[in-house]
């Protein structure tokens, strides 16, 4: 391979790749998140980010650092905690690329310091290289087939270049494989190798060593197919042990590219011909050049951002965060979803996704929406019905907070949802709730009603409403006022004249009358806190809670018509 | 075979109203692993006040001092009513165990003594009790002795009027007054819960302000009552702070179900068996009980907000009340117990369920139908035998009796939830042996 024509693309893919990087990180500093860090400049973040590093650096948080280090970013204790198949995929890519990329790919600046006399062709070398590639390719195998399937009846998220990236390893590993394989069973090798350490030009002299080779280094000579003579054989071990035998050994131990060698043993000549050896390199080369500057723009990218937040996040357990480490912290997160759906699938509003058909509301899209909104793209002209799916979605979250909780890279996204909600205030989409209480029950119940009459509902409102739209979820209410008297709603506003307009009683007193309309705009509707006391004690075992959240999914659904534009699409 | 929502126990107590709270705790006392399933709701029901006997027989309407008398004569006269069943002695130790563990959940009561006491309600009648709790026995002994005495109540708490109990009683208790005040900070609110109050009287600043405004009233009072919202969990501690702060006795009056006392007595019973490591699902109910052949045990099926799961219990005792439980389901054409379909004692036809005047002393057939048992309180089939060998009933589902009139609710569901637990023991025992 031409030495300029290596350096150049080397440089050229490191070059991309660092200019790549500053431009990833430069959004941590300058991408704004929330009300709380508009303010604060981009100096003000690195300065922060500065000082919490040598905060963290020379104190006895170190220790927690470390610790975090080795926890979560090198045994990735949180993926593990939820996805067994996924985390064991990602710990042989770890292991097995850190190994290929330090080993193999920089072997002249690592390998052969540390271990005197170190060839490639060696046991067991042969042996190990094959066994990294193997243990990345399953990896991969694993992470890939390990992945969520999507939430059933929603959209799915969108999601950086993920299969570019794979493409691109598979392509690596198997352009390595292929490479391998051929240069044990290339003759062309053996006949330049020969010139080179044997020196021998006359072609018979050759022969034992040539019939060594084949039968035990696989090497496809077209004249010397099976059986070969052993005596033969054993006139060439001679040579073999002069010339080649302190730089190759049995190449068997290479459990994948020897039965390479073995499947190309008959199109060994043409791939001679055409000189595979060289094309072959050129491609596993300049493949790993293209993955090495790719990597801030696909998303392996989460490689970085990923062990970065952690850090972050351990580095600030202690001291917890200033407003601009929490700016920084924020948009790093962005950068660090990898979108595997994890939160998603544990999302306690999902339900009422999916009756709404609105996947704004699980935390997967409504990261992609802070993003958006945050860089401004949500906002522009022509996508209001989507910042309003946005809004819907961010205010319809109850803050359960099991999306943090199950988030394999520990991202604070109940603080990301926050910050959003400020956002997206700011740019006049306000909660639902808010559009509510500027009128009062009644005058929603005629713009928000369904206009069916009583007892009547809708197959969209069944779908969206299921509960309240079948009798027997309340009919059994026997308006005993338990919900009313363990209400902390209630009982915090007994002591305000705007406070709660109807009692949990008399909302579901109203969907007994066939009323429902009325309760859809009512503040006791919008203002429950969720905490399903009331559904709890219920007597009657009537799921007033869940009730209560169904009638604001349905209001919001009406709500979407009433803002002018559609709920559902 | 053993899997996570799978979970054995000796006993599984179906019903959680008073009587199936009472077989959880008398079962986990006896050290007796146990799941219970179902909703405390009912409980909410309940005044505090735990009746013993107190009317007998129903058709003259008679009252009794002493309910232990009463239970005697029941005992010779009506042998197939459920509390014949058991010794004076049994019934005594059930109501013993019964407030020692409330008491020791921070519910008191009065100690029981022997004798029923008459206690005022909200609407100003006179009711015949056994059990008291601490905040309301002050009430008993005014109701008594009739001294000067306050009765104040709060504007927008709707369920508790003083000027009605003082209508109805002011002729024969010439002490009595009342007088209405505004519960502080909730001045402006058109209406006020009782459970509300409740929980802003643990606050000792509230509890102050309330204090304030009853003590310029109190004239030549002896005895301050209140409608029971006087605390919640820690309502001992609200009460004794009033009696101190007003230097006299003061009493709740139970108001309207659903109460207070009620959440009170819920609470309080909860954690009773909680402690003793009853597993509690009272989000779920029983889809499907299935009983094993011999020695086997029964498994039941159950739905619930966090999905199914199964208990596999050696023993089941059915406690699900009567029609406002769901214990007994009421067809067309007759009652069916509402899990198993068991038979139910009932009139022959629909017909003669109740008597033509709704309000006859002596009561309706209705209301005694229920499950006959045998002498081990286990529910017959249709042949009139056991319908499993361990299975077991107690509380209201059984028939033969009539609480309501008989002023007996909670000593039935306390004492045949004693009997039944007792029977379990032994049974379970005797499988154990052999």
């Amino acid at each position: 391979m031409s030495q300029a024509l290596f350096q150049t693309a080397l440089y050229a893919s490191l070059a991309l790749c660092a200019l790549g990087l500053v431009w990833r990180a430069s959004a941590w500093f300058l991408v704004r998140i929330g009300p709380d860090v508009r303010e604060i400049t981009f100096s003000e973040r690195v300065a922060a980010v500065y000082r919490g590093t040598i905060a963290a650096l020379f104190s006895r948080d170190l220790l927690g650092l470390a610790g975090a280090f080795f926890l979560d970013v090198l045994l990735l204790r949180r993926l593990f905690a939820h996805e067994k198949l996924r985390w064991f995929g990602h710990l042989l890519v770890l292991v097995g690329f850190t190994l290929l990329l330090s080993m193999h790919a920089l072997a002249p600046l690592v390998t052969a310091n540390l271990f005197q006399g170190y060839q490639p062709t060696l046991a067991p070398y042969l042996l190990l290289r094959d066994l990294c590639g193997a243990m990345v390719l399953a990896g991969v195998a694993m992470i890939y087939f390990g992945r969520r399937r999507p939430q059933p009846g929603l959209a799915q998220p969108r999601r950086p270049l993920g299969m570019v990236f794979i493409a691109l390893l598979g392509f690596v590993l198997l352009t390595g494989f292929l490479l391998e394989g051929h240069k044990i069973a290339s003759p062309r090798a053996f006949q330049r190798m020969t010139e080179r350490y044997v020196g021998y030009s006359d072609a018979q002299e050759l022969e034992p060593l040539r019939a060594l080779w084949a039968s035990e280094f696989a090497v496809a000579f077209d004249h010397l197919k099976a059986p070969i003579d052993p005596g033969l054989v054993a006139q060439g071990r001679k040579l073999h042990s002069d010339a080649c035998a302190s730089c190759h050994a049995r190449p068997e131990s290479a459990f994948v590219s020897f039965p390479v060698a073995r499947m190309l043993a008959p199109v060994t000549g043409l791939l001679d011909a055409a000189r595979a050896d060289v094309w072959l390199l050129y491609l596993h080369v300049f493949a790993c050049f293209l993955g090495l500057a790719s990597l801030p723009f696909t998303r392996l990218f989460h490689a970085v951002a990923v062990p970065l937040s952690l850090l972050v996040n351990a580095a600030a357990t202690n001291r917890g965060y200033s407003s601009a480490g929490r700016a920084v912290q924020r948009a790093l997160a962005l950068d660090a979803c990898v979108r595997c759906g994890i939160c998603d699938a544990r999302c306690s509003v999902a339900p009422l996704a999916r009756n709404l058909g609105n996947a704004g509301l699980l935390p997967s899209h409504k990261l992609i929406a802070s993003a958006a909104l945050a860089n401004g793209r949500l906002l522009r002209p022509g996508r209001e019905s989507d910042a309003l799916r946005a809004a819907d979605g961010a205010f319809l979250c109850t803050d359960c907070g099991r999306c943090t909780s199950s988030c394999p890279a520990g991202l604070d996204l109940e603080d990301l949802w926050q910050a959003a909600r400020g956002d997206l205030v700011a740019a006049g989409l306000p909660a639902p709730a808010h559009w509510v209480q500027e009128r009062p029950a009644l005058d929603w119940a005629e713009s928000l009603g369904s206009g069916c009459g009583l007892h009547a509902f809708s197959d969209a409102d069944a779908a969206c409403a299921p509960l309240s739209a079948d009798r027997n979820s309340f009919s059994r209410c026997v308006q005993c006022q338990t919900c009313t008297n363990v209400c902390p709603v209630v009982a915090h506003s007994i002591e305000k004249a705007d406070g709660v307009d109807l009692t949990p009683q008399k909302v579901m007193n109203l969907l007994r009358l066939g009323l429902r309309d009325l309760a859809l705009g009512s503040r006791m509707v919008w203002d429950c806190a969720t905490c399903y006391q009331c559904q709890e004690i219920c007597p009657e075992r009537v799921r007033v809670t869940d009730i209560m959240c169904e009638l604001r999914a349905l209001a919001v659904q009406r709500l979407g018509a009433v803002r002018g534009t559609r709920g559902r699409s | 075979m053993k899997d996570a929502s799978c979970i054995s126990c000796d006993v599984a107590v179906i019903g959680a109203g008073m009587a199936g709270m009472a077989a959880a705790l008398f079962a986990a006392q006896r050290g007796l692993r146990c799941v219970q399933i179902g909703n405390g709701g009912s409980l909410l029901f309940a005044s505090g006040l735990l009746d013993l006997l107190g009317v007998y027989p129903v058709a003259e309407r008679r009252l009794w001092r002493s309910p232990y008398e009463a239970l005697a004569l029941l005992a010779r006269e009506q042998a197939e009513h459920p509390m014949a069943r058991l010794a004076v002695a049994s019934i005594r130790s059930a109501f013993e165990s019964f407030v020692t563990a409330l008491a020791s959940a921070g519910l008191r009561y009065a100690p029981l003594g022997e004798f029923n006491r008459k206690v005022l309600t909200s609407i100003g009648t006179v009711k015949t009790t056994f059990g008291v709790p601490r905040s309301m026995i002050a009430g008993a002994a005014a109701l008594e002795a009739r001294p000067p005495c306050l009765l104040v109540d709060f504007r927008g708490l709707r369920e508790f009027s003083a000027r009605q109990i003082v209508a109805t009683l002011g002729e024969r208790w010439p002490g009595l007054r009342h007088q209405r005040i505004e519960f502080p900070g909730a001045e402006s609110a058109p209406e006020l819960y009782a459970a509300h109050l409740a929980r802003a009287l643990e606050s000792r600043l509230m509890r102050e302000r309330t204090i304030n405004l009853v003590k310029p009233l109190l004239g030549d009072a002896r005895a301050v009552g209140f409608p029971a919202v006087l605390g919640l969990a820690r309502a001992g501690e609200v009460h004794a702070a009033f009696e101190e702060a007003l230097g006299m006795p003061v009493f709740e009056i139970p108001t309207m179900p659903t109460s207070v006392p009620g959440l009170r007595l819920l609470g309080a019973l909860e954690t009773a068996v909680s402690k003793l490591g009853v597993r509690r699902r009272h989000q779920a109910s029983v889809r499907a009980l299935v009983f094993s052949a011999g020695a086997g045990p029964a498994t039941l099926e159950l739905d619930g907000a966090q999905g199914g799961e199964r208990v596999v219990a050696r023993a089941v005792v059915l406690a699900t009340g009567r029609f406002t439980g769901r214990g007994l389901t009421a067809y067309r054409g007759q009652v069916r117990e509402s899990i198993l379909g068991l038979p139910v004692h009932q009139p022959d036809s629909r017909e003669t369920w109740h008597q033509r005047d709704f309000l006859d002393p002596s009561g309706h057939a209705i209301n005694r139908a229920g499950l006959e048992i045998d002498s081990a309180w286990r529910p017959l089939d249709a042949a009139g035998r056991p319908a499993w060998p361990r299975l077991f009933a107690a509380g209201s589902i059984l028939a033969h009796q009539d609480w309501m009139r008989a002023k007996c609710g909670s000593g039935l569901a306390i004492a045949t939830a004693w009997g039944a637990v007792e029977q379990v023991a032994r049974q379970l025992r005797r499988v154990g042996a052999g």
